[in-house]
């Protein structure tokens, strides 16, 4: 009986020492090789190929957005800006409410040869911070269109 | 179930309907606070009360596994049936809150990011905390020898804990979609109205007691199964 306590014990001390092996493995790999997006500068030092599929991630640039009625037709355009590199978006298919001017978003497409990104997905980033509209203010996206 | 099935001092039965009660009752009230007393969103608008599920169905299914890890070294540490029962309980527990976490936050993120699900950190390392779970209670089915069984998926339940602090901390990792954390945030107080914070924390109590709940049924059905093994 206690010899097999003692087993087991051993057991423990050896899977805690692998849970932490396999967490730190697992951290550093994260954190040095998820890439989800680039910004438009590392696009830029890479060298990202034409025609090559990417995700592009960065804000959308004051003013720079197409009118409200051109979502979703063929033409929506936009810059995405990591404040130092711009890139030209035109963005086909569907546009999320969310996406605004002065917020986060991330395109999925690849450059053309004249340098600007098509896009073929756009999805909107929205920050942690929840606060209640201001008074007489209109949320920046309403659940019904 | 009948109390001779019930190892004698066993107070889980007795406090079971009180906790339903509890839970029930705080789960009306976090409801209609979340739908009705909370102010929509300045950016999201209505479609943000979605956090008042998601969040504390994704801080169970954290605070399940951590469950499942404690039992587990209880087991290796002392050979007491009882820890078995809670790591099997907290591990199914576990595995239908990611679920519903799972789905709650693809049905917010279609009208907010405009998809339902992409390959970024937190959703990739979700998923795999889904399926690692999944794979404990499969483990599960592969013994028919008590010991045994337990000893195997204490160990694994031990390993596959790890991933818990990753599906917190990839959003600060890499480069991701997904928000950051609103209240446990790095140097700085919740991100979100008092109001806000308020109905998140009744949604989180209430989510709690069903959980607790939801423990005791299984616990319970787990050591009267025990018995019937160690009697037969």
């Amino acid at each position: 009986m206690l010899e097999k306590i003692g087993a087991r014990r051993v057991l423990l001390i050896a899977a805690l020492g692998v849970a932490v092996l396999v967490g730190t493995v697992a951290a550093t790999n994260l954190q040095s090789q998820a890439v989800y997006y680039l910004t438009p500068s590392e696009a830029k030092a890479q060298g990202v190929a034409v025609g090559q599929t990417v995700r592009l991630g960065g804000l959308v640039k004051t003013g720079s957005m197409s009118s409200a009625d051109l979502r979703g037709a063929n033409d929506f355009r936009f810059v995405i800006t990591d404040g130092s590199v711009d890139v030209q978006v035109i963005a086909t298919g569907a546009i999320p409410g969310l996406l605004r001017e002065d917020a986060g978003a991330v395109v999925e497409g690849a450059f053309v040869a004249d340098g600007t990104f098509h896009a073929t997905q756009v999805i909107a980033k929205h920050d942690e911070v929840y606060t209640a509209p201001k008074a007489g203010a209109t949320p920046a996206h309403r659940t019904a269109p | 179930m009948t109390d001779t099935t019930i190892p004698r001092g066993n107070a889980l039965p007795r406090i079971r309907p009180w906790l339903g009660i509890a839970a029930a009752a705080s789960f009306v009230v976090a409801s209609v606070m979340a739908l009705f007393w909370a102010p929509t969103d300045a950016v999201q608008g209505d479609v943000y009360r979605i956090l008042y599920v998601h969040v504390p169905l994704a801080w169970l299914a954290y605070l399940a596994f951590v469950v499942v890890f404690l039992a587990s070294v209880g087991w290796l540490w002392t050979k007491r049936p009882f820890f078995d029962a809670v790591a099997v309980a907290s591990a199914e527990i576990g595995v239908l809150f990611t679920g519903l976490f799972l789905v709650a936050g693809s049905i917010w993120a279609k009208p907010t990011w405009g998809v339902w699900w992409t390959w970024e950190p937190r959703l990739v390392t979700t998923a795999i905390m889904f399926v690692m779970y999944v794979g404990y209670l499969l483990l599960r089915g592969l013994s028919t020898d008590f010991s045994r069984r337990a000893t195997r998926s204490a160990v694994f339940g031990i390993i596959a804990v790890i991933d818990v602090p990753i599906v917190h901390l990839s959003v600060l990792w890499a480069n991701s979609l997904h928000q950051l954390p609103t209240v446990l945030r790095a140097g700085g107080s919740p991100a979100l109205d008092s109001s806000m914070l308020l109905t998140l924390m009744v949604s989180l109590g209430a989510y709690t007691l069903i959980y607790a709940y939801f423990m005791t049924a299984r616990v319970s059905l787990e050591i009267a199964r025990q018995v019937r093994l160690w009697t037969t």
